[in-house]
C-alpha cells in the first residue's frame, strides 16, 4: 500500500502526459476526418463515373485492411521504399504519421455514414422544397441538412467512441499514447518497475473519455428526438 | 380564355416513351382529371407541369405567357424555372411534409423565404411575419386543422398531413394547384377527409389539375376529365359524357373494373 | 467526350505518380554512394533506437536519457562531432526503423543473436549477458537445476534469446511481446516461469522491485550485446574502433561503473 501510494503520483503524471497525446490524436483525427469525409462522400456519390469509381476503391481498400498495417506504411514506406524518410524520427514526425493514417482511414469510415445520411432524405423532400420555389441552397440548409444530421449522430457516436480506443494502435509507430505510458512501468521507467496496475489503470482515462462522449451524444440525440 | 395550354408535350426516359405528343387545356376556375392506369404517363405529366420534369418537346403556356418550350433553350434557366414553378402548386401522394416542422411552418416556410427577397423586408420584418401566420393559421383552419398547428407531421394522421400539404400549397396562391393520387398513401377511412377538403377547394372554383384512381370522386369534382393510356390522351370531355358513354374500347374496359370492383 | 477527357485525366495522374517514383528513385541512387558516415555527419545528428531500459537506457529524474548504453552513445556521438537524439522505439520495428532511416541505430543492450546480425550491420560484442529462468520465491528450491525445468509452463519475450533457450531445451512456452510482460505473466500465475535477461533481472526482480515475489536461479546461456547499424554502414567499424579506444583509456569501464554493469563488460 505504501508503495503503491509512492508510485501513484508518478504514474498518473505520466499517464496523463500519454493521454494527452492520446487527446490531441483523437481531436486531430476528428477536425481532419470531418471535412475530409464529406469530400470523400460526395465524390462517392458523383455521377462522373471515373470520380466515383476512383473514391469507391479508395474507400474499400482503406476500409478492407487493418488500420495498424496502414500506420506501418505511411510512416515507414517513405523512409523504406522511397529512401526518403519524410516524417523525421522525432515525436512530432511520428504524431503527423500517425495523424495522417487516422484521419484518412476514419474519413472513409464517415464517408460512408455521410453518404448513408445523404441518400437517406427521401428525394420527396427536395422535390418538395423545388415545387414551393425554393432554391437549392434554401433546400439544403433548412430542410434535408438537419434530416441529415440526425440520420447520422447515433452510427456517428458509435465511430466516434470507436475512435478514441483506436488511437492506442499509434503506438505500433512508437507514438507515445496511454497505453505506452501505461507499459513503461511494466518494464521499468522512472524507478518503478514490474508495476502491473498502471496499464490497467488507463482503462479509467479511455472510460471517462467515452463515457463524457456518450452523454454529449445522448444530448444531440435527445435535442433531435422532436420529429422523425 | 384558357389559363393553362399544354401543346405536343413528350417525354422518354431512356428508351420508353412515357408521354406521346400530349395537348389540352384547362379554363380559368375549372377543375380537371386525369384518370387511367398505371403507367400510363399521369404522374409524368404533372411533374413536366412542375418543371420536375423536362418534357424532350412541346410547350406549355399559362395566362398565354410561355413557360416552357422545347425549341428554346432559354425557356429553360434554372434561375427563371424557379420563378415559373410558381405557377403551379403540387400536392404528393406521400405528402412530403417537412418533418422537423410544425404543420403551421410547413405551411409558412416557403412564403417566408420568398419573402427575404423582397426589398423592403428588413424594414417590415415583423408585419410580414405577422401576415404569412396569419394567412397560414386560416388556411390550416380552413382544412379543418384548428387545433393542429403546433403538431408535427409524425403526430398527425395520414389524412391530417395530407390536409397540411394541401394548406401549403395553397399558401403561394398557385394558379394552378395538382394533385399527384393524393389519396392513394392513405387508409381508406381517411380518403374521405381529403377528399371533401378538395371538394370544397372545386365548389370555390380553384383552378386543378387532378391525377386519381377515384372514379367516382372524379367525376363528381371535375369538370373536364382526360383518359390517358400508354402515354397518350385517348379520350376526354365532360364526366358525364365519358364515365356513362365512353367512346374508346380501352376507356370502356378500364371504367368496368371500378364499376364491378 | 466527358467520359474520354476522363479517362485522359486518369491516364495522366497515373503517368505523373510514375515519373514522380523513377525522379525519386534516380535521387536515391545518387544517394547510394553517400556513405552511412556521410550521410549522418551531412544531417548533424545520430538518431538512436531504444526502449525504456533499465540500467542500459532510461530517463533520469531530469527527464534525460541516460544509461550505461545511453552515456556511450553520447560518447560516440561526440567522437562523430554529431548531436544525439533518443528516440523510444517499438521494439518489433527496429529494422524497419533502421531500414526506413527513422533511427540510425540500435543501442539498446541489444543480444547479437543470428536473426539480430542477419539483418544489421552489427559491432562488436560490448556487454556479457545470462538469459536466467525467473519463478516465484515461494518455489524457488523445487527448480535450481535445467531438469527440474521440464515440467513448467514459460513465457518468453518473442524473437528474444531467452526463446531460442526455451525451444532448444524442448520445453513448453508461450511467447509474449516484451520481457516484462513474460514477468507479468508469472506474476500472474499465468505462466510458471520466465526466461530474460540476467541484466534484465538483476534491476528487475528481487527485493525492493516490482516484482519482490519473483526470483531467479537457473542460467541458461550466455550471450553478448551489440549495437546495430542499417545493413552495410561504415558505422559499425567505427564503432568497434572507439569501443577499442575507450575500453583501453578505461573511460569505458569508469561508465559501466556508474551503472553496475562492469563485471559484464567484454574486453575490446
Amino acid at each position: 500500500m505504501e508503495l503503491f501510494l509512492e508510485q501513484l503520483p508518478i504514474v498518473i503524471r505520466s499517464l496523463n502526459v500519454g493521454f494527452l497525446q492520446t487527446l490531441k490524436l483523437f481531436f486531430v483525427t476528428l477536425i481532419g476526418a470531418c471535412p475530409l469525409g464529406l469530400i470523400i462522400a460526395l465524390g462517392s456519390m458523383s455521377r462522373f463515373r471515373p470520380l466515383s469509381f476512383v473514391t469507391k476503391t479508395f474507400v474499400w481498400i482503406i476500409r478492407g485492411t487493418p488500420l495498424m498495417i496502414q500506420l506501418l506504411i505511411i510512416y515507414y514506406f517513405p523512409g523504406l521504399v522511397l529512401k526518403n524518410p519524410i516524417w523525421g524520427s522525432g515525436e512530432t514526425g511520428r504524431f503527423v504519421a500517425a495523424s495522417v493514417a487516422f484521419i484518412i482511414n476514419y474519413a472513409c469510415y464517415f464517408s460512408e455514414i455521410y453518404r448513408g445520411g445523404i441518400q437517406g432524405v427521401p428525394v420527396g423532400q427536395e422535390e418538395a422544397g423545388l415545387v414551393l420555389g425554393m432554391t437549392k441552397s434554401q433546400i439544403f440548409f433548412k430542410i434535408t441538412l438537419l434530416q441529415m444530421i440526425k440520420r447520422i449522430v447515433p452510427p456517428m457516436s458509435n465511430e466516434i467512441i470507436t475512435l478514441v480506443k483506436d488511437t492506442s494502435l499509434a503506438r505500433i509507430i512508437a507514438l507515445q499514447e496511454i497505453i505506452w505510458a501505461g507499459q513503461a512501468f511494466l518494464k521499468g521507467s522512472q524507478g518503478i518497475s514490474g508495476a502491473i496496475w498502471p496499464l490497467f489503470f488507463t482503462a479509467f482515462y479511455y472510460l471517462l473519455c467515452t463515457g463524457l462522449l456518450t452523454i454529449l451524444f445522448g444530448r444531440i440525440e435527445d435535442k433531435l428526438s422532436y420529429f422523425k | 380564355m384558357s389559363i393553362l395550354e399544354v401543346e405536343h408535350i413528350s417525354k422518354s426516359f431512356e428508351d420508353t416513351k412515357v408521354l406521346k405528343d400530349i395537348s389540352f387545356s384547362l379554363e380559368k376556375g375549372q377543375a380537371l382529371s386525369i384518370i387511367g392506369s398505371s403507367g400510363s404517363g399521369k404522374t409524368t405529366l404533372l411533374r413536366c407541369l412542375n418543371f420536375l420534369e423536362q418534357p424532350d418537346a412541346g410547350i406549355i403556356r399559362v395566362n398565354n405567357e410561355v413557360l416552357f418550350n422545347a425549341a428554346d433553350p432559354s425557356t429553360m434557366q434554372e434561375s427563371q424555372i424557379r420563378k415559373k414553378r410558381l405557377h403551379f402548386g403540387l400536392v404528393f401522394q406521400s405528402f412530403n411534409l417537412f418533418p422537423q416542422y410544425t404543420a403551421l411552418q410547413n405551411v409558412m416556410l416557403a412564403k417566408e423565404l420568398l419573402a427575404k427577397e423582397q426589398p423592403d423586408y428588413k424594414a417590415r420584418k415583423k408585419e410580414i411575419h405577422d401576415a404569412i401566420e396569419a394567412q397560414a393559421e386560416t388556411l390550416l383552419k380552413q382544412m379543418g386543422l384548428a387545433d393542429r398547428m403546433t403538431n408535427y407531421p409524425h403526430q398527425l394522421s395520414g389524412g391530417q398531413c395530407q390536409r397540411v400539404a394541401i394548406a401549403r400549397a395553397l399558401a403561394l396562391h398557385p394558379d394552378i394547384l395538382c394533385f399527384d393520387e393524393p389519396t392513394s398513401a392513405l387508409d381508406p377511412e381517411l380518403t374521405g377527409e381529403v377528399l371533401k377538403v378538395i371538394k370544397e377547394l372545386a365548389d370555390q372554383n380553384t383552378t386543378m389539375v387532378i391525377v386519381t384512381h377515384e372514379m367516382a370522386f372524379a367525376r363528381d369534382v371535375a369538370d373536364h376529365v382526360i383518359f390517358m393510356d400508354d402515354g397518350i390522351i385517348l379520350e376526354q370531355g365532360e364526366p358525364s359524357e365519358l364515365f356513362e358513354n365512353p367512346k374508346e374500347e380501352r376507356t370502356k374496359q378500364f371504367l368496368s373494373r371500378f364499376t364491378q370492383g | 467526350m466527358k467520359k474520354r477527357l476522363a479517362f485522359l485525366l486518369a491516364a495522366g495522374m497515373v503517368l505523373s505518380l510514375t515519373a514522380c517514383g523513377t525522379s525519386t528513385d534516380k535521387t536515391t541512387d545518387s544517394d547510394a554512394e553517400q556513405t552511412d558516415m556521410a550521410y549522418v555527419q551531412e544531417k548533424g545528428t545520430l538518431v538512436v533506437g531504444i526502449t525504456d531500459f533499465a540500467p542500459m537506457d532510461y530517463k533520469d529524474d531530469d527527464g534525460e536519457w541516460v544509461g550505461f548504453d545511453a552515456d556511450m552513445a553520447k560518447a560516440f556521438a561526440e567522437e562523430l562531432g554529431v548531436e544525439i537524439e533518443f528516440v523510444e522505439i517499438d521494439w518489433d520495428n527496429k529494422v524497419m526503423e533502421l531500414d526506413g532511416k527513422t533511427i540510425d541505430c540500435v543501442w539498446n543492450g541489444m543480444t547479437l543473436t543470428d536473426e539480430v546480425t542477419s539483418a544489421m550491420e552489427c559491432s562488436n560484442a560490448y556487454c556479457n549477458n545470462a538469459q536466467i529462468v525467473i519463478v516465484p520465491v515461494d518455489v524457488a528450491d523445487q527448480y535450481q537445476d535445467v531438469d527440474s525445468l521440464s515440467g513448467l509452463t514459460f513465457a518468453v519475450e518473442a524473437g528474444s534469446a531467452g526463446k531460442e533457450e526455451v525451444d532448444a531445451l524442448g520445453l513448453k512456452y508461450t511467447e509474449v511481446k516484451a520481457q516484462s510482460d513474460a514477468l507479468m505473466e508469472v506474476k500472474a500465475g499465468t505462466s510458471d516461469a520466465a526466461v530474460i535477461d540476467s541484466l534484465m533481472a538483476a534491476a528487475m526482480v528481487g527485493e525492493g522491485t516490482g516484482y519482490a515475489d519473483l526470483t531467479y536461479t537457473v542460467g541458461l546461456s550466455s550471450e553478448e550485446y551489440g549495437v546495430g547499424f542499417r545493413k552495410g554502414s561504415d558505422l559499425a567499424a567505427a564503432l568497434n574502433d572507439f569501443f577499442a579506444k575507450s575500453y583501453a583509456d578505461g573511460s569505458m569501464l569508469e561508465i559501466a561503473e556508474q551503472y553496475g554493469v562492469q563485471a559484464a563488460i567484454i574486453e575490446q
